[in-house]
């Protein structure tokens, strides 16, 4: 072998040990990989692959409990539906940072924003696992575009915001990497990617709302609105929110090593300001929510069994976070704001499964229940998303900087 | 008709080129407005539930026959259409005004302004000027939304099979583009399903009510439901009987859609100025604390 | 579907105005609610920064009020004279406090080093967070580092016994330069690269005397 040749050798393995191995051994790499928490998410992968290979080959009847009545279940509900929702979190604190010049949210920056990208790329996995024939994915950009369609609006803007997603992680991948010649050319994040991301998704988030617009006699009268675009919209800033300070929550807990101890980040705080934001934003969506049922005039629904249940959605899990934020901010505690950032996250992924599935359908005898096989798809999939963010976090400059651009954005 | 494989790889060829025509033209065809657009009339006093439609319909289709044939007790229950069964015959839960059983044929109504083609992301399924809601089976991802929007539930799904594929009426459209009436309609032993131009249908129908105002209800189900419908139903009993829902709004589906479509373009449009007015303004702001934020930070 | 059978277009119409009008009432309580302890706008000025709404006292504790209370704290001055903090040690709720009398201690490197109120009143809170996590009020000495509620007594004339704004600046100001003084050859030393002082300048101007150092600067001469 040439000297140069050796050299790329030498130069690659030494670089894939450094960066990959977390500087270890591939023996010792592999002994440190033996922990409990990973022990669970073996068993995870043990059941879970299987069964999502077990989908494609024997087809979708043989897992799920999806019926000639109930199309979507809980891979559409959950895996996409609600993982849309839940990955805002990328687009709220941009947007919070760069364009509302609230700084002190940037340590949370990077995190949000992989997981907005992580979250939308597994919903696309969650995609790939609900569609018929999913390698006929591309067909809507390329062969015959349905463009009346809100699928159509979605698919692209899914698209485009994945690449705006992976453009402003890219510098975070760049500095782990050490390419410093392209990460100096990427230079800072242009103001016009994050306008882009915040479009982008302003369009979709509505947009999921919008499937439900043409189906006023399958989904029940308190959850059917006209305005179920504005409402996904705008619960989709909650649920940024909420995500993000619970992601932070756990992050700075589980990944404590990972932290910079001189950088002086005051979470406490930090997650304070965004409560802030989170109880306006749930103030105002319980009152367009109001303001959707006022439209309906369907109060009389209120004191059905469904009205209950409305009823719990509305109060327990918008406006009694909204307080709790408020109360939060008020006595300056940030344990309280966590809690009600749990709250919120659930009553956002409660309000998803009501409109997708709950309520959806309500006045059919056949009611879906999900099958066991559809469950752990689920899990497997939200398990490779937390592996892949684990992998990340532990390796490139997201909850810390990187010393050699610190400062630098 | 004998179907075989050859006639069948003619029939698709030349529906295909047909529909690659029929594409420019339906997408430019003003929405449900087709004068000559198809449907049938289904007078369901002169259904008398022999199901031959079901067998004709099976035949053309190249699918298994219909369930139990002859035997009156598969109208015990409700049916449903299902991926193998593209249309079937229900009986009534009541007996007509003159005490007879009544039945219905119950397949896809082929919407003016169809739910599912507006709805689908690859024209899978796509409305046609002669009035056929066709499927196109090699663009179909299998995304199910047509059976999401589909307010009467009519696609349906082969979830058992490795590429799966939408099932629902075709109205027989290779047929009707040979001239000849879809399968069903020509087995029709008595005449309960009249084939013919939706516009001129609804005057047959209204003709008929008109002139027997005691015998029929005063309502042509699928006139006005879902923005009209190609197949329409005229009956003595209530449509609720045969399991026609009830709950389809009288206007157009895809109309619902139409606010949140329309608002794509304003977004796109509205919302870069605005987010850039807003950076431009914390900007200023924040320029204007200075050095001061500057050192708060502790590094800008 | 359902077009409000119940109720005509105009009392729909009616309730939907007065749903909005209702909202836009209630929403200025609730954003004043809401911003009622938002932290304090700090102005940076040279060491040691003072926000316009906060009260001193020369003792180094602080008082701002909001509503009908007053939160109290530890100046930044003596955050970062004092150094890295053990403990607080806070007084019961509902303990009275007088001004200018113990209002609580705060323990460094094992010394404990009593503040003094800055008003006169009840204490109806403690701050639970940071007595958890004492070092992380020099972050934010006025706003989050708050280490007590309290219902005043005779408010306005505490205050008069108090400097806020330019003033507060200006004693400030001179404690700094007090020490100054006292650390001419070392002033490298406490300084850190953004020209900030470190936290705990007292042990970095006099390792030996250092607690002696604090308690003067709280004994409010």
């Amino acid at each position: 072998m040439s000297e140069q040749a050796l050299d790329r050798e030498v130069t690659f393995s030494a670089f894939f040990r450094e960066k990959v191995l977390l500087g270890m051994a591939p023996k010792t790499y592999a002994k440190s990989l033996l922990t409990k928490t990973n022990a669970i998410f073996a068993a995870i992968l043990a059941i879970g692959l299987p069964t999502m290979a077990y989908r494609f080959w024997k087809g979708m009847g043989a897992v799920s409990h999806l019926s000639q009545t109930n199309p979507w279940g809980i891979w559409v509900a959950f895996d996409i539906v609600c993982g849309v929702a839940l990955a805002a979190g990328g687009y709220t604190v941009a947007a919070a940072v760069y364009l509302f010049g609230q700084k002190q949210f940037r340590p949370v920056l990077r995190p949000a924003i992989l997981t907005g990208f992580l979250g939308y790329a597994f919903v696309v996995v969650g995609l790939m696992v609900d569609l018929g024939q999913p390698w006929r994915l591309p067909y809507q950009f390329f062969l015959t575009p349905g463009t009346t369609a809100v699928m159509y609006e979605v698919g692209w803007c899914v698209f485009l915001y994945l690449m705006v997603l992976a453009l402003e992680f890219l510098p975070a991948a760049l500095e782990w990497m050490g390419a410093t010649k392209v990460r100096r050319y990427m230079g800072t994040l242009t103001i016009g990617i994050i306008v882009l991301g915040v479009t982008l998704s302003t369009l979709h988030q509505s947009s999921l709302g919008a499937f439900f617009l043409m189906s006023p006699g399958k989904l029940h009268p308190l959850w059917y609105s006209p305005f179920l675009p504005i409402f996904f919209f705008v619960s989709s800033i909650a649920a940024g929110i909420g995500m993000v300070i619970f992601e932070s929550t756990v992050s700075h807990r589980a990944f404590r090593d990972q932290l910079d101890p001189t950088a002086h980040v005051d979470m406490g705080a930090l997650q304070l300001g965004l409560a802030k934001g989170g109880a306006v934003v749930l103030f105002a969506y319980f009152f367009i929510r109001l303001q959707g049922l006022a439209g309906s005039g369907r109060w009389d629904l209120l004191l059905t069994g469904w009205g209950a249940w409305y009823a719990l959605e509305m109060l327990g899990f918008v406006l009694l976070p909204s307080f709790l934020f408020a109360f939060a901010v008020r006595t300056q505690s940030a344990a309280l704001a966590r809690a009600a950032g749990i709250m919120t996250v659930l009553g956002v992924v409660l309000n998803r499964f009501n409109v997708s599935l709950i309520a959806f359908n309500w006045n059919v005898p056949d009611r879906y229940i999900p099958a066991l096989g559809e469950i752990v798809i689920s899990i497997t999939i939200v398990t490779l998303g937390v592996l892949v963010f684990r992998w990340i976090v532990n390796r490139m400059p997201v909850l810390h900087e990187h010393p050699e651009w610190r400062g630098v954005h | 008709m004998n179907v075989n494989r050859r006639n069948l790889f003619k029939i698709a060829g030349a529906a295909g080129a047909a529909t690659l025509a029929g594409r420019a033209l339906s997408s430019a065809a003003p929405r449900g407005s087709a004068r000559d657009a198809v449907g049938v009339l289904v007078d369901t006093t002169r259904c008398v539930g022999c199901r031959a439609c079901e067998a004709a319909c099976a035949e053309a289709n190249r699918l298994a026959g219909p369930e139990k044939p002859g035997d009156e007790t598969v109208f015990a229950s409700r049916r449903k259409t299902s991926p193998t069964a593209l249309t079937v015959v229900n009986k009534s839960a009541v007996k007509s005004p003159s005490g007879e059983d009544r039945y219905a044929k119950s397949q896809c109504m082929h919407c003016v302004t169809p739910a599912c083609a507006s709805g689908c992301v690859v024209k899978a399924l796509e409305k046609t000027a002669a009035g056929p809601v066709v499927y196109h089976e090699d663009r179909c991802l299998g995304c199910r939304y047509c059976m999401i929007a589909c307010p009467f539930g009519v696609p349906k799904y082969e979830y058992s099979k490795a590429a799966p594929l939408v099932k629902k009426c075709t109205f027989c459209a290779a047929r009707q583009e040979k001239g000849l009436p879809p399968a069903c309609a020509d087995a029709c032993p008595s005449g309960a399903l009249t084939f013919g131009k939706r516009a001129d249908l609804l005057e047959e129908a209204r003709a008929r009510i008109y002139q027997n105002p005691t015998k029929y209800i005063h309502e042509i189900y699928g006139e006005n439901e879902a923005g009209g419908t190609s197949w329409l139903y005229i009956t003595d009993v209530p449509f609720t009987s045969y399991g026609l829902p009830s709950d389809i709004a009288k206007k157009s589906y895809p109309e619902m859609a139409d606010g949140a479509l329309s608002a794509v373009p304003f977004v796109v449009t509205l919302w870069p100025p605005l987010l850039m007015g807003l950076y431009t303004f914390s900007k200023r702001r924040d320029d204007a604390a200075g050095a001061e934020s500057g050192k708060e930070e502790g590094h800008e | 579907m359902h077009e409000s059978d119940l109720l005509s277009p105009h009392a729909t119409k009616a309730i939907e105005y007065l749903l909005a009008v209702s909202y836009l009432l209630l929403f200025i309580p609730f954003w004043r609610f809401v911003n009622g302890a938002s932290p304090a706008q700090a102005f940076s000025l040279g060491w040691f920064h003072v926000p316009d709404n906060v009260h001193l006292h020369r003792g180094h504790s602080w008082a701002r009020t909001f509503g009908g209370a007053v939160a109290v704290g530890l100046d930044d001055f003596a955050h970062k004279l004092i150094g890295p903090v053990d403990a607080v040690e806070l007084p019961a709720v509902g303990t009275a406090l007088r001004q200018g009398q113990k209002a609580f201690t705060v323990v460094a490197d094992g010394q404990p080093f009593d503040v003094v109120s800055p008003v006169d009143g009840n204490v109806v809170a403690v701050n639970e967070v940071t007595r958890a996590r004492p070092s992380d009020a020099v972050r934010d000495p006025y706003g989050t580092g708050w280490l007590l509620k309290v219902e005043p007594r005779w408010l306005t004339a505490n205050l008069k016994n108090l400097v806020s704004g330019d003033a507060a600046r200006r004693f400030l100001d001179a404690a700094a330069e007090a020490l100054s003084g006292r650390m001419s050859p070392e002033l490298g030393v406490v300084l850190q690269d953004g020209g900030t002082p470190v936290n705990g300048i007292a042990r970095e101007i006099d390792p030996a005397h250092w607690a002696e150092l604090v308690r003067k600067a709280l004994r409010a001469e």
